[in-house]
């Protein structure tokens, strides 16, 4: 993203002149109190509004509508109740043409590696919080995006179900070579998921800091010095760059 | 023990026995005139030997036929509109001050002018029904598909869905509870509109068969024909609420586990 500006009418800039860059395979988190602009950054990354000034780019071409290069991933899982959990994961290809053998293979190739892979038939009703946030990850990898952005996806979640998540999502990631922006406001989160962390404060990034922890992570690491060194580092930059 | 649910059907059925047997109390003590209030049992034996005598029977199935046929054409536009107001904005604000204009006016005191457009009959009858079935659904429609979740709608911009599937597989699908709630106060707006159309415009049917009865100063009969209507009421609901459940079963799943 190159200058990219953003404002509602009658509010403030929400999103001001904000420059980032993700390098292909990299998770990038993006933290910040609530409502600094995180989630209009995310959208104006997705495509879903377009920026008054700047542009965004994914593989060198200017964003002018979301499209299946990219995943999305909402604050709530939003799933379709009357569908059952498969049909949601495919629903990415039923709406462009009809789903083959081989999308269905996809999409339960994607629940096993989300752990769900005997609830296919069930309908989101039936399944917990944390199960459907699984499918909606899933529906969001079915098109192989090389760009996936998350708006706060594990933020209603419990705090044991939110790591198995985080280190399932991770193990994906890594394993598709998927490209990661991850909004969050939970600092821990943000460091443990990311190769990269941006501090975001009224509509400005104001930080930009390097996460050198070794891959793969894990609990021990969940709980050493040196991941809440960075962490305290974190919440730091977010201290200097005044409130919301 | 017997359960609280189980108390409560019994309770239920016991004052119905209550009030039947103090009605034939009443009938038959206080000397009442069988003109103004039939004792129950000469009204279910007015009521069978119409059954039985097969005396009953085409007019039921007159007014079964107008209430099925006005209820189909009434839904069937109060559909399409509300999804053609719900879609569009534009035509929402030119056509709604009509819709609710037409909507207020009371459509039963618009009966002698069908009558004089339809003729008597069956024609004008299920109009009447139509329009009275035309206004819940059209508005619970438009409701319905204005109540999808902003997410929901992002998620589809998202994915890249056409105006048509948005309307068709998220608006459409995820309004069904609220459109489907609509058709249940359809159906039994449609018992009073087929049943009304008859008094004033029909020859045959359970409302002209009141119409007759009074005439006639049978209240045995007029009795039996109102138990008959309350009866195919009933039915038809039932038939609504069977309808719903088949059709969300997806959406209640939860709350029929527990």
């Amino acid at each position: 993203m190159r200058r990219v500006s953003y404002s509602f009418p009658a509010y403030p800039q929400v999103v001001n002149q904000v420059d980032w860059q993700i390098a292909r395979g990299e998770v990038h988190s993006l933290v910040g109190r609530s409502g600094c602009g995180k989630t209009t950054l995310l959208k104006l990354a997705a495509g879903l509004l377009l920026p008054d000034a700047g542009t965004v780019t994914v593989d060198g071409q200017a964003l002018r509508k979301p499209g299946s290069q990219l995943g999305f991933v909402f604050q709530a899982p939003t799933l379709l109740e009357w569908k059952t959990v498969l049909d949601n994961v495919l629903l990415p290809v039923t709406l462009q043409r009809k789903p083959l053998p081989a999308d269905r293979a996809r999409a339960d190739e994607l629940l096993a590696l989300m752990g769900l892979s005997d609830l296919g038939r069930r309908f989101p009703t039936e399944l917990s919080g944390g199960q459907q946030s699984r499918v909606a990850i899933a529906r969001a990898l079915l098109l192989a995006p090389s760009l996936l952005l998350l708006d706060e996806p594990f933020a209603a979640l419990d705090a044991i179900t939110r790591e198995e998540l985080q280190d399932d999502f991770l193990r994906i990631c890594r394993l598709a070579q998927t490209t990661v922006f991850f909004v969050t406001h939970d600092i821990s989160e943000a460091v443990y998921l990311a190769d990269r962390v941006a501090v975001m404060a009224d509509g400005k990034i104001t930080d930009d800091l390097a996460v050198n922890l070794p891959w793969p992570r894990g609990r021990e690491l969940r709980y050493g010095a040196p991941f809440n060194a960075v962490c305290a580092q974190v919440r730091r930059a977010m201290d200097g760059g005044g409130t919301c | 023990m017997l359960s609280r649910v189980m108390l409560g059907r019994l309770a239920s059925l016991g004052l119905f026995v209550a009030i039947v047997l103090g009605w034939e109390a009443l009938a038959r003590g206080a000397r009442v005139s069988a003109l103004v209030l039939p004792a129950p049992s000469v009204i279910v034996e007015a009521l069978w030997s119409g059954l039985r005598s097969g005396y009953f029977w085409p007019h039921l199935l007159h007014t079964g036929t107008e209430l099925v046929l006005g209820l189909a054409l009434g839904c069937a536009t109060g559909f399409l509109g509300g999804i053609v107001l719900g879609e569009s904005a534009f035509l929402r604000r030119v056509l709604f001050p009509y819709v609710l204009v037409s909507q207020v006016v009371p459509k039963l005191a618009l009966a002698p002018l069908f009558i004089v457009w339809f003729g008597f009959g069956m024609t004008s009858t299920v109009v009447i029904t139509a329009l009275i079935c035309f206004f819940p659904l059209m508005e619970n429609t438009l409701t319905g598909l204005q109540q999808v979740e902003p997410r929901k709608l992002e998620l589809f911009r998202m994915l890249g869905a056409t105006p048509m599937q948005t309307l068709l597989r998220l608006k459409i699908p995820s309004g069904l509870p609220v459109i489907l709630a609509g058709f249940r106060v359809a159906v039994v707006l449609a018992l009073v509109g087929a049943v009304v159309g008859e008094f004033i415009g029909g020859s045959k049917g359970l409302g002209a068969l009141i119409i007759a009865s009074q005439a006639m100063m049978d209240t045995p009969l007029m009795f039996a024909v109102l138990l008959l209507i309350t009866v195919l009421g009933l039915a038809m609901y039932q038939l609504a609420i069977g309808l719903e459940r088949l059709l969300l079963w997806p959406h209640l799943k939860e709350t029929t586990k527990e």
